[in-house]
């Protein structure tokens, strides 16, 4: 009747876009998967061959170097956050703060890799600077290229990224919770730990699985850093897939691909949730 | 143990501005005392610096008759409800109600069974395990009570803890906050900017203005005989005239005639302000021609009472008259006569 | 409840020089002839020259990526606000269901990594549809999706302070066609959304290396990767110059965000 059929055309105004995801991010994701689980003339599914063979190396290190600049990103980015709240009535300073936040969480690629490299590589001032007053990391084995040096480039898009999430939640903290909780009795640090980070703990744990997310997601950096990036997956899919292509093996390339879109989507999916919980408790 | 609250002479700033000055009132056990007035008329200042959230400048507080202004909020034996953003809201209504049990260390039995007495008090039983997003504002706030009262408080506190609830709600938490605290025999300060509250739950009414008190007394004193203009003003609907007033202690209207002769001069001459409320002008048809005269502008039909607006000719005074509505049979356009009770008005100079 | 406000200014300010430090050293190295072993305090402030990024700007290699990028760009954020703007108003008009949905898919990008995305891509078309491989601009969808998840939120941000509704019934009952309303209606109130979101497809587009990479396309960031052998000092100069670039814009952005609001 009319009704339906006007539904029906009401809907149709979506098709573009729909259209427009399904050609543009359906599609190939369809095909990565579609090629990760083809045999081709392999005995086992490139699924199961990607985590359990060669590069499985390469899966725990990127997980590691995830995981890690996570969690020390989170811890820093948590404390930034804090501060800023706590100096709330400084004028400027949250907006300067979480203004730079979201410029720095957005960097990355080349422009990152080069900063550091100036500044920590072999050659880097900082380095220099450290030298002078007796500090020689190079002498240590730091480098920039190996893990360590890749986990403290991360880190310059990890913490503003913990900053940018944890800064409206610190907001949800409603002053009469505090308030409430001391006049029912209780101290300082029962209110912490009985009522703040119980509060808070979905954004913290939001934010970490975002992080990690950001880190396993990412490429240019790593890249530009190279040596110590090449074990990292999503540089591996690439020299899979532009180097040599051993017919039967290219499928290898694609499962990389798919388990990090799962491994992604995962923690994507977990972040929501938890940011959806954190929401439902602000109102 | 005395259960009772009392403000010595507090006076509390923020910079420049003084949110309270020299305020005194005790609340004696079993009290509900309402502080009313506008926004900035130090309300809820008193009310913070009675828990313990603010530390007054000078005076002193005493709970209980001991001075509780050294202590910290957490040690005040106090009970607080506030506006809205009560309830923890990672916690059921049931862990919420034994919050403040759990801090003091009670066993889980006893804060279960204190729980289930509060639940019913409040008359929300079987919505202990919800959450408070689960739950209306109305019954958020009732949960709010029941926990400040879980921890057998000296003195309760509400901070405007109606005013972000629906008009219909809001009428039906105000009658269960009174009948609990009645139940309770509670100290209860109460604090609100909504007269029509005050008024209803009220055993006194404390009306403020900029940090200072206007008139201590029952509701019913309140309306009837304000002390203030202010008050007058504030609480219930009234009339706000210019009139002149002529040395033999006789009030016009400003630009017009008619005078009405003043029981006692409190005001002894020149321009001033006559403060009426619309039920104490009787209303007739100018049939005696005695009275103001005047013609019927607006009808205001409210149900049970009727009011009307009447234009006195000649000029721009417009006085509200209201009555029962079986008194008030005109229409818009009638001319009728009204006689001012002026037992009942004021008059002041602003 | 009392977290020292010197604790706090410590730690900003411990954490602010984490961030200071690298971008004084990219800027130093590719602004001052002096290499880092010869660097002394007596020499600090000698040989600064912008020369070498004068050089950069003058190599035909820089020009023709810089000009692919920022074509990119411009299409990009055409192509985002063409695509974006009408689904997301006729959202506004359906159920909050649609809206969700809608939401939920602006999403979606997150979970592709960009890599799984371009091989994905490559692998999809080069047989079926190899012009999109081939031509420059097949970066464009690929783009506007990437940038998604920013851009929507963004342009959501905007249509939640107008009532939708009632402008376009007040448009289409005075006889405006679809596209009339969208175009002439809806756009000019949402001016800052809009700006907002070309600004956040602008950065996105300029700052993009992985997908570029894999399909060879010689934007601006592949070129800073392969010219740092050449000309490293210029190369790091053009670093550092698209780095305020971006932080300009994100900074323009928050400011516009910040109107949208009130």
């Amino acid at each position: 009747m009319a009704g339906s059929s006007k539904r029906r055309a009401r809907h149709l105004v979506f098709l573009p876009y729909v259209a427009f995801l399904a050609i543009f991010l359906g599609w190939p994701g369809l095909y990565v998967f579609r090629s990760a689980f083809a045999k081709g003339t392999a005995e086992r599914s490139p699924m199961i061959e990607a985590v359990t063979g060669q590069f499985r190396g390469s899966f725990v290190f990127s997980l590691q170097l995830s995981f890690i600049s996570a969690s020390i990103g989170a811890v820093i980015g948590a404390l930034v956050a804090v501060a800023v709240v706590r100096l709330d009535t400084v004028r400027g300073l949250r907006s300067t703060v979480v203004g730079y936040s979201a410029v720095a969480a957005n960097m990355g690629g080349i422009p990152l890799a080069f900063a550091f490299l100036a500044a920590f590589g072999m050659q880097g001032l900082a380095t220099r600077l450290l030298r002078e007053i007796n500090v020689d990391i190079i002498g240590w084995g730091f480098r920039i290229s190996d893990f360590w040096g890749i986990v403290l480039v991360y880190l310059y898009f990890q913490i503003p990224l913990m900053t940018l999430v944890l800064v409206p939640a610190l907001d949800g903290l409603r002053r009469t919770w505090a308030e409430a909780a001391q006049s029912l009795g209780a101290s300082s640090a029962q209110y912490w730990r009985l009522v703040a980070l119980p509060i808070l703990t979905p954004a913290l744990l939001g934010g970490f699985l975002l992080l990690v997310a950001n880190a396993f997601a990412a490429y240019a950096t790593a890249f530009a850093l190279s040596s110590g990036g090449s074990r990292l997956v999503p540089v591996q899919i690439r020299f899979f897939l532009q180097g040599d292509t051993i017919t039967g093996k290219t499928n290898l390339g694609y499962a990389l691909a798919a388990w990090m879109v799962i491994i992604t989507a995962l923690l994507v999916t977990g972040f929501q949730l938890l940011m959806r919980r954190a929401e439902r408790w602000r109102r | 143990m005395n259960r009772n609250i009392e403000f010595r002479d507090v006076a509390k700033s923020f910079g420049s501005v003084k949110a309270l000055v020299d305020f005194a009132i005790r609340v004696d056990e079993g009290e509900l005392v309402t502080l009313l007035g506008p926004s900035g008329c130090g309300k809820s200042t008193a009310l913070r610096v009675a828990a313990g959230f603010e530390v007054c400048d000078s005076g002193d507080v005493l709970i209980g008759g001991t001075s509780v202004v050294a202590l910290p909020a957490s040690k005040r034996g106090i009970g607080m409800v506030f506006q809205n953003y009560s309830l923890f809201p990672h916690l059921t209504v049931h862990e919420n109600l034994e919050f403040g049990m759990k801090v003091r260390k009670m066993s889980r039995s006893q804060r279960t069974a204190r729980v289930g007495e509060l639940l019913d008090l409040v008359r929300l039983a079987g919505l202990a395990e919800r959450y408070p997003h689960q739950i209306s504002g109305g019954q958020q706030q009732r949960v709010a009570l029941a926990r400040a009262l879980a921890i057998e408080p000296q003195v309760l506190l509400l901070d405007e803890p109606l005013s972000a609830l629906d008009a219909t709600v809001r009428v039906e938490v105000r009658e269960e906050i009174r009948r609990i605290q009645r139940t309770s025999g509670i100290a209860t300060v109460f604090v609100t900017h909504d007269q029509e509250e005050a008024l209803a739950i009220s055993d006194r009414i404390c009306v403020m203005c900029d940090g200072q008190v206007e008139q201590i007394a029952t509701p019913h004193v309140v309306y009837r005989s304000p002390a203030t203009p202010f008050v007058a003003r504030f609480v219930g609907k009234v009339n706000d005239l210019a009139v002149e007033i002529s040395a033999s202690s006789r009030v016009r209207l400003r630009g017009h005639a008619f005078e009405f002769s003043v029981p006692q001069s409190q005001v002894q001459s020149g321009e001033a302000r006559l403060l009426i409320r619309p039920e104490d002008i009787r209303v007739t048809s100018s049939a005696g021609g005695e009275g103001l005269q005047g013609r019927v502008d607006g009808l205001q039909f409210g149900g049970a009472t009727t009011s009307l607006d009447v234009a006195i000719a000649g000029t721009n005074h417009v006085v509200r008259v209201s009555d029962s509505t079986r008194a008030m049979q005109f229409g818009i356009g009638d001319v009728v006569s009204l006689v001012f009770d002026m037992e009942r008005a004021l008059l002041t100079r602003e | 409840m009392k977290i020292s406000r010197i604790g706090a200014w410590l730690t900003l300010a411990i954490v602010a020089t984490f961030y200071i430090v690298p971008m004084l050293a990219m800027t130093r190295f590719a602004f001052q002839r002096v290499p880092v072993i010869k660097l002394s305090w007596g020499n600090v402030f000698q040989k600064w020259t912008i020369q070498p990024i004068i050089d950069s700007f003058g190599s035909p290699d820089f020009q023709r990526a810089a000009s692919l990028s920022i074509m990119l760009a411009i299409a990009t954020a055409l192509a985002t606000i063409a695509v974006l703007l009408p689904t997301m108003t006729f959202a506004h008009l359906g159920s909050p269901r649609t809206r969700r949905l809608i939401e939920i898919s602006a999403v979606l990008p997150f979970v592709v990594p960009a890599i799984a995305l371009v091989v994905g891509f490559a692998g999809a078309f080069r047989d079926t549809l190899p012009i999109l491989i081939r031509s420059s601009f097949g970066l464009v969808p690929l783009y506007v999706i990437t940038a998604l998840p920013f851009t929507h939120r963004t342009l959501e941000n905007g249509l939640a302070a107008l009532d939708i509704r009632t402008l376009v019934n007040a448009s289409r009952s005075l006889g405006a066609s679809w596209w009339r309303t969208i175009a002439f209606v809806i756009a000019p109130n949402m001016r800052a959304s809009i700006a907002t979101a070309s600004f956040l497809a602008f950065t996105v587009v300029l700052g993009e290396f992985t997908i570029a990479s894999l399909l060879l396309k010689n934007t601006l960031p592949l070129y800073l990767s392969y010219a740092q052998g050449s000309n490293p000092q210029g190369t790091f100069g053009l670093g550092i110059v698209l780095v305020v670039i971006s932080t300009v814009f994100v900074a323009m952005s928050n400011r516009f965000g910040k109107k949208v609001r009130t």
